[in-house]
């Protein structure tokens, strides 16, 4: 695209320099006061926020008995394509789901019709019961077009806090390699119509996150 | 008395009035005061928490210059464009020849207070665009052709009843009135337009200087869809949105959160640094970023009221706000309405057409109580009406008025002088039938409310009577 001229850039800026020229160093002492208390014991904090915020979340021993829990899932779910990210842990856990037809993220976009949307995750939250995704995860609309999207995951994964969560994604270089991150709180939402909770507004009806305690 | 503010004052009247916008407005905000009470004690220092991020968008107010700058060259860095619009006209002109350029006919956007202080729908219309607002709330007051109510709800003035009756008129063959079903109505008839959009316009909570990420919050996964599925992405934010770092937002994510619906965090925070990448299943071709400056930075120039571009537009104070529970929020004829409007609105559209929104105030402070930032509102609204009478904006007779009223509190002799008059005054006016009428002087408060009886002495006569002369 050719570059559109900008001449406001400069102007603005110099607005900016000119009104906070004057303004003092706003250094303070840094604050140490913890703001949540800290989180004991990750799993059993992750599954009570993930029933508060209405993500299923089933725990299992190994890899295999999470590919187990999958194809049960997946049994339930309607025909039509499952859209899945293209990971060999993912390849791994899907062989066990026998004739589903099965987009892998490799193929492109998930289609508008897709059942079920299966990827990893970058990062569980334990305080907050959420689960944090990239684009690497199968792309931006493997979490997001199908009306259910399962997330296969392991204890390790399991951060105690927010603060921990973005550590890990910065530690990864995650928003340096993938044009999009986002931290999932449960199934999408809506209280626009008297204040009444509606799921599945416009993205997925049901979350649900496989964890396994044994890393694959 | 200007166009503006005789309209504030006519229909000021009309919604307190107004029964039932009453009783709807306060079962969202009664609802809502539950759900912040249970978010807030999730913290275990709330007031600790309001500190920080205060700390951390002063930080980056007071060093504007240089967070702008670190966001914008890590945003092309990443193959996305930054423009930067000094007027809503430069924002809208840049977002329609953008649109104009790629053969866009349909927009999907998620809410955005910036796309609506700028107009930008009527601007992409105006060119043959088709808009559609995504938000379950801001896709109603759409299809109502009306602005939104409240910064966070924008229907929340409407009850399933009138939505209902809405998507039967405007969409044909709905029978419901449930939520759950209306909600998959508009899901069903969005989800098309999703799917056909060239372009989506989504606005930004924050704008991360140092991944050159913008973040959006949003609990329908709208915003998502916006960003992820149409060809262009398009986010406007006000230069105010920057913050320094990545980590910030986990502690920013929670309390915008907390105070703005209650919830610990809000289902979607996601953040898109640019386009899609070589090895990205989907994802947008463009990435463009418009940073809007429309007052900010003359505002950014008052060291008194700076502090107002550290909101994250939560809409707390609103719902704290007695005058905003009484009139509602389209009564301000302004895109931000209740105590932030009427603080930042004579920054942005001007002081003289907007200084009586910082009169319509008990300045009860509520609204500071509960800022997650700690904005100093009631101070602010202050020194708007400071800023109002110094300009000469106010009526003559008011100054007059407050000068009669400061001569006689000066001296206890006028004191009592002007008290026996007004009681004398309003006895005579009383006796001669003139409360309530169009003589009465106090018509402004007797039109809509019982006036008190005056007692038979005064309170200085009686404490002389009880404690003495000294």
């Amino acid at each position: 695209m050719a570059q559109v001229e900008n001449p406001a850039r400069e102007r603005i800026l110099a607005r900016i320099r000119a009104a906070t020229r004057s303004v003092p160093s706003s250094r303070t002492a840094p604050d140490a006061r913890p703001i949540f208390a800290p989180v004991s014991g990750p799993l059993e904090r992750f599954r009570a926020e993930c029933a508060a915020n209405a993500t299923e979340c089933i725990v299992v021993e190994t890899a295999s008995e999470r590919g187990r829990a999958l194809a049960d899932l997946l049994g339930g779910i309607p025909e039509g394509e499952i859209f899945a990210q293209d990971s060999p842990k993912v390849r791994r856990a899907l062989a066990l789901s026998g004739t589903r037809q099965i987009r892998w993220s490799s193929e492109g976009a998930p289609s508008e019709n897709s059942q079920a949307g299966v990827t990893l995750a970058e990062a569980l939250v334990a305080q907050t019961g959420s689960v944090v995704v990239s684009t690497a995860c199968g792309g931006r609309g493997a979490s997001l077009v199908p009306p259910v999207h399962i997330v296969l995951a392991d204890t390790s994964q399991l951060a105690p806090d927010l603060p921990a969560a973005m550590e890990t994604i910065r530690r990864n270089g995650t928003l340096m390699a993938c044009s999009s991150v986002c931290v999932i709180t449960g199934p999408s939402r809506t209280a626009d119509i008297e204040k009444i909770l509606v799921l599945g507004a416009h993205g997925p009806r049901r979350l649900v996150v496989l964890i396994s305690r044994e890393s694959d | 008395m200007n166009a503006a503010a005789e309209a504030f004052l006519r229909e000021a009247a009309a919604t307190a009035a107004n029964g039932e916008l009453h009783q709807i407005v306060r079962k969202g905000v009664e609802h809502y005061d539950a759900a912040v009470e249970r978010g807030r004690a999730r913290f275990l220092d709330w007031e600790a928490a309001r500190q920080r991020c205060r700390k951390i968008k002063r930080e980056a107010i007071d060093r504007l210059d240089l967070y702008l700058e670190e966001f914008e060259r890590r945003v092309n860095e990443r193959g996305g464009h930054v423009f930067w619009a000094e007027t809503a006209e430069d924002a809208c002109r840049y977002v329609t020849d953008l649109a104009a350029r790629a053969g866009v006919r349909t927009v999907v956007k998620s809410k955005s207070m910036v796309s609506e202080e700028i107009r930008l729908n009527a601007a992409l219309e105006t060119r043959g665009i088709k808009v559609w607002e995504t938000d379950l709330g801001e896709f109603i007051v759409q299809l109502r052709e009306e602005p939104p109510f409240h910064i966070v709800t924008p229907a929340m003035h409407l009850t399933r009843r009138q939505i209902a009756a809405l998507f039967r008129e405007k969409l044909g063959g709905v029978q419901t009135e449930d939520p759950q079903e209306l909600t998959a109505v508009a899901r069903r008839e969005l989800r098309r337009a999703f799917f056909s959009a060239e372009m989506g316009v989504t606005g930004a909570n924050f704008l991360v200087a140092d991944s050159g990420a913008i973040a959006i919050t949003t609990n329908e996964g709208n915003a998502r869809l916006c960003s992820s599925l149409p060809r262009i992405h398009v986010a406007i934010a006000g230069i105010e949105k920057v913050i320094p770092r990545a980590e910030d937002l986990a502690l920013l994510w929670p309390v915008l959160a907390t105070a703005g619906t209650g919830q610990a965090i809000t289902c979607y925070n996601t953040l898109v640094t640019g386009p899609r990448t070589a090895s990205e299943p989907d994802g947008p071709e463009e990435f463009h970023v418009v940073l809007l400056d429309n007052g900010r930075s003359r505002l950014l120039a008052d060291p008194e009221q700076r502090e107002v571009l550290h909101c994250i537009r939560c809409g707390a104070c609103l719902n704290a706000c007695p005058v905003f529970r009484t009139i509602g929020g389209h009564a301000y004829g302004t895109i931000y309405s209740g105590p932030i409007g009427s603080v930042l609105t004579p920054h942005l559209r001007g002081l003289a057409e907007f200084q009586h929104l910082s009169f319509a105030s008990s300045l009860c402070g509520a609204c500071a109580v509960v800022c997650p930032v700690k904005i100093d509102l009631p101070r602010h609204l202050l020194q708007n009406r400071r800023n109002a009478i110094a300009a000469g904006l106010r009526p003559a007779q008011e100054r007059t008025g407050f000068r009669l009223w400061r001569w006689a509190m000066e001296n206890d002799r006028r004191f009592t002088m002007f008290g026996w008059a007004a009681r004398f005054g309003w006895k005579m006016a009383r006796r001669a039938g003139l409360a309530g009428t169009a003589l009465d002087p106090a018509r402004r408060w007797t039109k809509a409310r019982e006036m008190p009886e005056i007692p038979r002495h005064s309170f200085r006569a009686l404490w002389r009577k009880t404690h003495g002369a000294g």
